[in-house]
């Protein structure tokens, strides 16, 4: 849990935040405090995973509007801090994604189990950033002709189909098909298909295409 | 030689000169010869020539002068002859002046013919002397034969001496025309009597010629035509003014003969119609009626002739032309006028101008059918009467209205039978119209009149009688005049006021009517139970406005509801106002008065109408309403209690968490391994810090009952109080309370919580309202700013009431003088102050209390 991550504590009074700020020091926890929504919005924050520790009183923007602005772009997971704990905003901010509601006084317990679930969820979400990131990098390495294929291979089309759906010959396509392969870095179709599946590469045709769309 | 002659001269001379030879014989005398001599001279022919006469005249003086004896000798004889001569010459002048009467018998007869007439006969040498002048002209003229002249006994100078000097000439110039003409003369004169009077004469002359046709002499008489001149004259007058009269009378008058044919017009006739007698007389000489209107003149032409036949007087009317063009009616009268004997000699015919007359005439006729159709169109019903009241006359409405004639009005003995009365009403009617008639005096009276279906309507009769020149009364008119509308209408009106006044008397409100002026006419029952006095029971005072408003109102709204009342008669605005009005057992009642203006068609103001609601229920109420708000305002100032502990929470929480944080974090370091000590010390100063900062929340909190944070401001003063002020404002009004504010100029604007010591501003003047509201007078809080010292503000709240009695204790919570409240006011109050670092207390004046706080200009923290 102590690898590379950080927490972002957002909140307008200095208390709270170095308060924070200590607690997760003692849990060996790194973390940045800002004072309000637009500071932490123009800080330069470090790539790893991270939590944001958000409270709803801002002096510049409800913590739930700054929810909302940072959706757009890619943000941690925000565990919302409050000293008010009203319902409407409570359910409001775990609608828009907030992973935790806690109002003050918070228990410790409660406060480091959002925030190693935010962290958690921040890696297990970078992963799969990550692999999404090179799935696409390695989609776009393939030649154009290997992305014709990919879809045809992927719907279940024998090679001879897919050759003569192309104009090629089915010599041409399987060399195609094992580049995509290699490319792809796929173990196997099934593999590559849960990759394509991932990529949504979209299923062109099927052997059963013609009936259903007909159906 | 006739022989009448021998008889007359010759035989006379004869004898003459035989007496005279032997006289002369005897006598030894020449005088003897006068004989033959004047024989001689008497056939000398022609007379009065001057050599005969300057002979005579030289032998007379001869004469004179043998006589005398003067000469002698051969002249002497000389001048005996010539005086012969010349008397024998005179003897023959006599012998032939007496000739006819000595030689003729016949010649002396007719000379006693002549001169016994009674006519001035004369006759004359043919020179004009005047031979023989009958003794009646000398009678007359007053002349003597002898005066006449030696040798003649008229001469020419006599004649002129008694003719008239005008008249001379002519004579003479007659006398020439007969000489001329060989014709008799004629001729009119004037001689003069012998008194002097000039009588006019005619005198005829007629020349007398010889055998041989010389003028041998004239002969004449003379008539006293004086009398006739006279009458002529007269006549000639009587003529002349006859003319004038003919011509000046304003009538044309013409005349014709028997069978019509026009001879005289007069000088009227000319004018009036520019024809002349030529013009109406035509070509053969019968009547030509040009002058008349082409279309009369057949028919006046037609009874003309009608008269000429019978002789009756004519009569025409008819339109004759005048001189400028125009047609006039004329009206011609002619009679005949007869002889002796019946017969018609001439038609004499009178034309007047009758235009005018007949123009008038015609007008006056259309001007009396105007007249009648007035009289019958007039929508009034006319009757007329005698003076003493017999109905005379009715108009065709009255016969039309009521089915009643004149016949049916008139009684059979004349007098009125008032038969249109309704029968209830007559004998009073009746009364009332004969004492008019008696008296003379116009009256007037209402009564159901009859009408034509047999139903009786309400009628209004005035009659008047129309007076003569001595005021006597001619005849009386009267005019009816149907009013059953009005009469219906009015008591329709008098029925719907009798409601309303009714409906206003019994509505449960108090109503006051009022003139524009604003003085009340009328209340309605409840107000002036309510009041417990009549309108006329203020009559006393010079307005009974004002004496109303004094009497009632209460005094301390007077003026107010004076000024309001007084702005909206001036300028019409409706009037609303609540005051208390003084009931009639003494209790003041709060009321609410409106007053409307009520206008006419032109949008004057006639009337006030006021209506008076006794409110005094709904005021207390209201009342204690707003006292109980304020109270809630006051104790629950903050709002709601959610968000009252929404920011309790929020005001706690921070802090808390904090601690909460920082204790776990210092437990975490303390039980690392190795303790982080430095850490963990850290982390207990913070928790400290945070938990004195939670405590001073609760305390403010507890203290302030708000939630708003702590924030302090640098503030201007002025605009702090006037903010109060905006606030309080309503409600100070309403209590008769000003607020005076007083700021220094040089107060600097110091760091404070605005909101807190507004609250403090607000409860202070609120007391303060409070402490004047028994007050009489006026009600002023004074708020004043200064600068106190260096360091410190002073702001002071005074009232004007009764001060307070428990200087000491008044700042205690729940301490209070009022009957309502918790007391906490001024507790709060002075903890805002003591916060700020100020002071808050109270000094008793003169009058009423000063609160007064000091502020620090620097400002402090919030440590306690």
């Amino acid at each position: 849990m102590n690898e590379d991550c950080i927490v972002f504590v957002v909140d307008d009074d200095l208390r709270i935040r170095e308060a924070l700020v200590e607690l997760l020091a003692s849990y060996g926890i790194p973390a940045m405090a800002f004072g309000s929504g637009g500071e932490y919005m123009h800080a330069d924050k470090p790539d790893m995973p991270a939590c944001l520790l958000l409270d709803v009183e801002l002096p510049d923007i409800s913590g739930l509007d700054l929810q909302r602005r940072i959706a757009e772009h890619g943000h941690p997971p925000i565990v919302f801090i409050t000293g008010h704990g009203d319902i409407p905003s409570s359910v409001r901010a775990i609608k828009n994604g907030a992973l935790d509601f806690l109002t003050k006084p918070f228990s410790d317990a409660d406060v480091m189990n959002a925030i190693r679930s935010a962290i958690l969820q921040d890696r297990a979400d970078r992963t799969v950033r990550n692999e999404m990131s090179l799935l696409k990098r390695r989609y776009l390495d393939l030649t154009p002709r290997e992305r014709d294929v990919l879809p045809l291979v992927v719907s279940g089309l024998l090679n001879k189909q897919a050759a003569a759906q192309l104009g090629i010959s089915e010599v041409t396509l399987q060399i195609h098909r094992r580049n995509v392969m290699q490319k792809m870095a796929a173990t196997s179709l099934a593999d590559l298909v849960r990759i394509a599946q991932r990529l949504e590469i979209p299923l062109t045709d099927s052997r059963r295409a013609e009936e259903s769309d007909r159906a | 030689m006739t022989a009448e002659r021998f008889r007359q001269y010759w035989l006379p001379a004869i004898g003459a000169s035989t007496v005279g030879i032997l006289l002369c014989w005897y006598l030894n005398e020449p005088f003897g010869l006068l004989a033959p001599v004047a024989a001689i001279y008497l056939y000398a022919p022609g007379r009065s020539s001057w050599w005969f006469r300057a002979v005579w005249t030289i032998a007379l003086l001869g004469s004179v002068v043998a006589a005398a004896g003067l000469a002698s000798g051969d002249l002497g004889h000389i001048l005996k002859w010539t005086a012969f001569f010349t008397l024998a010459l005179s003897i023959g002048e006599i012998i032939e002046l007496k000739a006819p009467t000595i030689f003729g018998a016949d010649a002396l007869e007719a000379m006693r013919i002549v001169g016994s007439m009674p006519a001035y006969t004369w006759s004359a040498s043919p020179d004009g002397h005047a031979t023989y002048v009958s003794a009646g002209t000398f009678a007359y003229t007053g002349l003597q034969p002898a005066t006449g002249g030696l040798f003649h006994l008229l001469d020419n100078a006599a004649w002129r001496r008694i003719i008239h000097p005008d008249d001379y000439s002519g004579l003479m110039d007659k006398r020439r025309e007969s000489l001329a003409l060989n014709i008799p003369f004629d001729t009119e004169l004037r001689i003069r009597r012998h008194d002097g009077v000039y009588r006019w004469f005619r005198l005829f002359g007629s020349l007398s010629r010889d055998e041989k046709g010389k003028l041998a002499g004239w002969y004449g008489t003379m008539i006293d035509i004086e009398e006739r001149k006279v009458a002529e004259e007269a006549l000639q007058r009587n003529e002349r003014q006859l003319q004038q009269l003919i011509d000046a009378v304003p009538a044309s008058i013409w005349s014709t003969t028997s069978e019509g044919r026009p001879t005289y017009v007069n000088k009227r006739f000319t004018q009036m119609t520019g024809a002349t007698l030529e013009d109406i007389t035509a070509p053969d000489g019968s009547l030509r009626l040009s002058v008349l209107h082409p279309d009369d003149r057949d028919d006046a032409m037609a009874t003309f002739k009608r008269s000429l036949d019978t002789g009756e007087p004519y009569f025409k009317r008819y339109r004759q032309i005048r001189s400028d063009g125009v047609y006039h009616w004329t009206e011609t009268r002619a009679e005949p006028l007869r002889d002796h004997n019946g017969t018609v000699i001439k038609w004499y015919g009178q034309s007047v101008d009758i235009h005018a007359s007949v123009v008038a005439q015609q007008a006056l006729e259309q001007s009396e059918r105007r007249l009648q159709l007035l009289v019958d169109a007039v929508p009034a019903m006319i009757w007329s009467t005698t003076p003493e009241g017999q109905p005379v006359f009715v108009n065709k409405r009255f016969m039309d209205v009521t089915g009643t004639t004149l016949a049916d009005a008139t009684g059979p003995d004349g007098m009125p039978t008032l038969c249109t009365i309704h029968p209830d009403y007559r004998a009073d009617a009746r009364r009332m119209f004969m004492e008019a008639f008696a008296t003379g005096v116009a009256c007037m009276k209402r009564y159901p009149q009859l009408r034509s279906d047999g139903s009786h309507r309400w009628s209004e009769v005035r009659v008047e009688p129309s007076r003569g020149e001595n005021d006597e009364v001619l005849q009386w008119y009267a005019v009816c005049v149907d009013i059953d509308d009005e009469v219906q209408a009015n008591e329709a009106l008098r029925e719907s006021e009798r409601s309303l006044r009714q409906l206003v008397e019994t509505l449960p409100a108090m109503i006051d009517c009022a003139t524009p002026d604003g003085e009340p006419i009328y209340r309605s029952k409840q107000l002036r139970d309510f009041l417990g006095y009549n309108l006329e029971e203020l009559d006393k005072e010079p307005s009974r406005l004002a004496a109303t408003l004094d009497a009632g109102v209460h005094p301390a709204d007077l003026q107010g509801v004076k000024d309001r009342y007084a702005h909206s008669l001036a300028t019409g605005e409706p009037y609303a106002r609540r005051h208390r009005l003084r009931r009639f057992d003494g209790e003041y009642r709060w009321v609410e008065t409106r007053a409307g203006p009520m206008r006419d068609a032109a949008g004057a103001i006639v009337q006030w109408n006021v209506i008076c609601l006794d409110i005094d229920g709904e005021m207390r109420a209201q009342e204690e309403l707003r006292q109980a708000q304020e109270k809630l305002a006051r104790a629950s100032q903050a709002a709601s209690l959610a968000e009252l502990s929404a920011s309790i929470a929020h005001e706690v929480n921070q802090p808390l968490a904090a601690i909460v944080a920082n204790s776990h974090a210092c437990q975490r370091w303390l039980t690392a391994s190795p303790p982080n000590i430095e850490r963990a010390h850290r982390t207990v100063e913070r928790v400290i810090r945070d938990a004195n900062g939670a405590a001073d929340v609760v305390s403010r909190i507890r203290a302030l009952f708000k939630q708003s944070g702590e924030k302090r401001n640098i503030s201007d003063l002025s605009h702090v109080i006037a903010e109060v002020c905006d606030l309080i404002a309503e409600e100070a009004a309403r209590r008769h309370t000003r607020i005076a504010v007083d700021v220094e100029a040089e107060v600097p604007q110091i760091a404070i919580d605005r909101v807190q010591i507004q609250q403090v501003l607000t409860n202070l003047i609120r007391n303060g309202i409070d402490a004047m509201d028994a007050a009489a007078g006026d009600k002023i809080i004074h708020v004043r700013v200064s600068c106190q010292s260096d360091d410190t503000v002073q702001i002071s709240v005074s009232d004007l009431g009764s001060g307070v009695e428990f200087p000491d204790k008044v700042f205690q919570p729940f301490f209070s003088m009022k009957e309502q409240g918790m007391g906490m006011g001024l507790s709060i109050c002075r903890s805002i102050i003591d916060a700020h670092g100020g002071n808050l207390w109270v000094e008793n004046k003169s009058q009423g209390a000063t609160f007064a706080f000091s502020l620090p200009i620097k400002s402090r923290t919030f440590a306690r």
